[in-house]
């Protein structure tokens, strides 16, 4: 079997807060296969944001503490300087964002933009030629009139256009890795489903892997080969998405699976979680679920269980996950 | 239908600065004890028919009446009994809040306006509290202190207070997550049961019109584009936009999702809209006879609406 | 929660900071000089001695005295007095006047608005000496002139920022959920609108503040002023000016207080501004 393109282990993330040191990420230990897309699912606060963060190492100026490894293609990025991250970032590992007008810069055409990413990736690309490739990188998301759209600029864009011109900028990249942070949540329902067909559509002429984070499950369902849920820094449960949807083996992914509103009977209760996301700031010493969960017995407060293979490439971070079964 | 509406838009339309139509000839009836929800992209004007009806802002022509009195009538002339009769909880719940306020402060707010007799407020308040699960120490907060679903569960029990008949809901769930909208959906039944409200549910999600709601309305470019009984419209939807809106809600069981139909382009500007119908420029079975004459909203069934030509021409269903 | 517990709790949290306590001091003392001069004051502060002018600092006369040989320290402290009067007066006007009619302006139709600004531009492209001048013709100078032009010319920079606080708030969500409950138009405007707009008003007018108090000394070395014997900063340092070959003390004391009580006044208004928004300063 080949080796995962990224191995992280044991990542953990902390940022210093007003109340005390946030832990943001609780030592993830997660695998990225070559030619995979992975959907990171999570509420908000469970750090799936910060996971692509740390990939990139961008990250906000009060983290305190990053710890734990990030093995991308035999190299520990988190052992780089500063310098030797550069190599990596716009390189061989690319980002689309949520908002994309935050990500394009105002004052620049589409052209420009495009041209830069070439030319970073390929120094020594002359105008012309990297011109002629922006066009085709266009054409490729599904721009039509790519000569009159590399001369406009973010604003003259629609939403949907401008994600379109992140995706394209991000392969334009040819990058190893790609990271999608809720590409599509600010988008409308139709025109979400034109960029998840494009993304789709994508995947397949692309080697690359990519990581896919949304809330939104029915979504990761359809893209994504493997899924990991994260809830509270942790990761929860991880395999194949097919395995995991059909057969959940942590508590917390059967929970939110119970939430999602698909097409239950009209008129039933709806099916919530009931108690808080635990405060950031606490430290664990037991199952982060433990509190709000059903089946929680006293070993769960006992200690952290640990992520257990449940079968092939399914591994879950319960104890009782047999007996449950 | 003998029953009276409660809620009644007779040909509304809404016309911005001479030029935008965000509304056009809207007629659409709702009676009391429903729950009718609104889907549409944004630009489809959903969020401007709940401002129409709580009087937000007037319509350019059409009426909008409550109870069968025009509300432009009834805001002027029996203000705060409109107001006790209609509220609305907007989008955005934590901006919802006076940010210098606390939430004690934010929640007597309506007892001060409408100068309810304070100790059978207080007393109707501190049962809505212990109904939406509020703890006490909320109170002393200011609203950039607390979380989106508290703000949501504040905004509903200000709205509450008042003992409204109708509750207008602009995405009740937005910036909720799946953990918690549970709650407060079942919330929003409950007190529809017991006190036998009625909702106009604005969303963009799909999953939770389907779920809690009785009828949908489905919204294009300022227009209703079908309107039919929620169970009617999943099963088979008329209008070719409702079966690809439809069918770009992915389910989670890969045995329950629909053929994705994805349409190409994005909604036109209401500045200019295309001619004959609206839709007819992304419309996968569109025909030359769509992009010139317009078709009217006509009846196809017991309460079920659509505005198209060739209706039943997509379905989602068929592989 | 009462009045005096929370204008305490402000306090405290204007104090928070080195520089919120630095202008609070400043200010503190700006204004008990002010209000107490005949008690602060050492002497009577236009009592001549003319046979001991440009005197040094001593223990009879702290700072001095000038040119009349009178007591610098005690024309200072009366000075403060002016000073004071002055701007708070004209700067309350102002405020208030300026406020109102850019409040009023934001939600006027658009033609009316347009009126309301026109003559906020008019007022402001007026010199303020011209305008000066052409009043004390007519009326005599005095100190109520003062005030008057001054508040006059201040209206429309209170009336801009109002209006454009106003205009960034009109449609604010929280706004709507007011008429959506029922508020009525004053409720709305003056329970929810004037609370969050009053944060850059209120900067402005401690910034205004020295502005002022040079103008009035600039009114007043005019002759169109404050009128002689009466000690203004304005005239204390016109006077020093005059005779700063004899001595440069008047002019680096009347100079230096003019100095402090603009950056105390600078440092308090930033500290009340952070103090009366709950959103900042609280995390940190």
């Amino acid at each position: 079997m080949t080796p995962p393109l990224v191995s992280i282990r044991n990542l953990t993330l902390e940022a210093a807060t007003a109340r005390g040191t946030a832990h943001i990420l609780r030592g993830v230990d997660l695998d990225i296969g070559r030619g995979r897309i992975v959907g990171v699912v999570g509420e908000s606060g469970s750090g799936k944001s910060s996971l692509a963060s740390c990939l990139l190492r961008l990250l906000p100026t009060n983290v305190s503490r990053i710890d734990g490894q990030i093995v991308f293609d035999g190299t520990d990025l988190n052992a780089l300087d500063d310098a030797a991250m550069n190599d990596f970032r716009g390189k061989r590992i690319a980002m689309i964002f949520q908002d994309p007008m935050t990500a394009l810069n105002p004052l620049f055409t589409i052209g420009t933009h495009l041209v830069d990413v070439l030319r970073r990736r390929h120094p020594g690309l002359a105008r012309d030629e990297a011109m002629a490739r922006a066009s085709a990188a266009l054409v490729s998301v599904g721009i039509g009139d790519a000569p009159l759209r590399l001369r406009s600029y973010p604003h003259q864009l629609s939403g949907g256009m401008r994600q379109r011109v992140m995706i394209a900028m991000a392969l334009a990249v040819e990058p190893d890795l790609l990271l999608a942070d809720e590409c599509t949540t600010a988008l409308d329902a139709t025109v979400e489903a034109q960029i998840v067909a494009l993304l789709e559509g994508l995947s397949r002429g692309f080697d690359g892997s990519i990581v896919f984070i949304s809330h939104h499950l029915g979504l990761v369902a359809q893209l994504c080969d493997d899924l990991c849920v994260m809830y509270a820094g942790t990761i929860v449960e991880s395999g194949p998405v097919a395995e995991v949807l059909a057969n959940p083996r942590h508590p917390y992914t059967r929970a939110l699976l119970a939430c999602e509103l698909d097409d239950h009977a009209h008129g039933g209760r709806l099916v919530s979680i009931p108690g808080e996301v635990p405060d950031p700031v606490a430290l664990h010493a037991a199952c982060v679920f433990a509190p709000r969960c059903s089946h929680a017995i006293d070993a769960c407060r006992a200690s952290i269980p640990a992520l257990r293979e449940a079968g092939p490439g399914h591994r879950a971070a319960c104890i009782r996950f047999e007996e449950l079964a | 239908m003998t029953v009276a509406a409660l809620l009644a838009f007779d040909r509304v339309s809404v016309v911005f600065g001479g030029q935008v139509q965000a509304l056009d000839d809207i007629t659409l009836e709702v009676r009391k004890g429903e729950i009718v929800g609104v889907v549409g992209e944004s630009g489809s004007g959903k969020s401007t028919l709940c401002r129409v009806l709580v009087g937000l802002m007037a319509p350019t022509s059409g009426t909008v009446s409550v109870g069968g009195v025009a509300v432009r009538t009834q805001l002027t002339q029996h203000r705060l009994a409109f107001r006790r009769r209609i509220q609305m909880l907007l989008q955005d719940a934590v901006a919802s809040l006076s940010p210098r306020m606390t939430i004690g402060r934010a929640l007597e707010e309506p007892m001060a306006i409408h100068s309810l007799p304070r100790a059978e407020a207080r007393a109707r308040l501190a049962e809505i509290l212990r109904r939406l699960g509020l703890a006490r120490d909320v109170l002393t907060k200011f609203p950039h202190q607390i979380s989106g679903g508290q703000a949501r569960r504040i905004g509903v029990a200000r709205a509450l207070v008042l003992g409204p008949e109708i509750i207008v809901a602009d995405e009740p769930t937005a910036g909720l997550d799946v953990s918690v909208q549970g709650e407060l959906l079942n919330l929003l039944l409950d007190l529809q049961r017991d006190f036998g409200l009625t909702y106009l549910m604005v969303s963009h999600n799909l999953n939770l019109i389907r779920r809690v709601t009785g009828r949908i309305v489905v919204m294009y470019l300022g227009q209703i584009v079908e309107e039919a009984p929620t169970r009617e419209l999943f099963d088979a939807p008329a209008h070719p936009y409702a079966a690809a809106l439809i069918s770009t809600n992915p389910a989670v069981d890969p045995d329950k999702r629909l053929r994705q139909i994805v349409l190409q382009g994005e909604m036109p500007s209401a500045v200019n809209p295309p001619s004959g119908c609206r839709f007819h420029t992304r419309c996968p079975v569109a025909q030359p006879r769509c992009s010139v004459e317009p078709p009217a909203l006509a009846e196809i069934g017991a309460g079920h609406r659509v505005r198209c030509h060739f209706p039943y021409s997509l379905d989602p269903r068929r592989h | 929660m009462t009045a005096p517990r929370s204008a305490l709790r402000l306090l405290r949290r204007i104090c928070a900071s080195f520089t919120g306590t630095t202008g609070f001091v400043i200010v503190a003392i700006v204004l008990v000089a002010a209000l107490f001069a005949p008690w602060v004051a050492t002497t009577d502060p236009d009592r001549l001695d003319v046979m001991n002018r440009f005197a040094a600092p001593s223990l009879a006369h702290w700072l001095g005295t000038d040119h009349l040989g009178r007591d610098l320290y005690s024309r200072l402290v009366h000075g403060t007095t002016v000073a004071m009067s002055v701007a708070l007066s004209s700067i309350a006007i102002a405020f208030c006047v300026g406020t109102l009619l850019g409040v009023v302006a934001a939600y006027l139709p658009p033609r009316l608005e347009r009126l309301v600004l026109i003559v906020f531009d008019v007022i402001a492209s007026f010199p303020s000496m011209v305008l000066a001048l052409a009043i004390v013709a007519v009326f005599g100078p005095s100190t109520l002139i003062v005030v008057i032009i001054v508040a006059v010319t201040l209206i429309p920079h209170f009336g801009r920022v109002a209006r454009g606080q106003v205009l960034s708030l009109k449609s604010a969500p929280f706004l709507e959920a007011e008429r959506i409950l029922g508020a009525s138009f004053p409720r709305i405007v003056l329970h929810h609108l004037l609370p969050n707009i009053l944060g850059p008003l209120v900067i402005l007018a401690s910034m205004d503040i020295p502005v002022v108090i040079t103008i009035e000394a600039g009114l007043s070395f005019l002759g169109l002023g404050v009128r002689p014997p009466l000690a203004s900063w304005g005239t204390l340092i016109q006077d020093g000016y005059q005779y700063l070959s004899d001595s440069w003390v008047p002019v680096v004391v009347a100079s230096l207080a003019l100095a402090v009580a603009t950056l105390g006044f600078t440092l308090f208004g930033e500290a009340l501004r952070d103090a009366v928004d709950p959103r900042i300063g609280r995390e940190r």
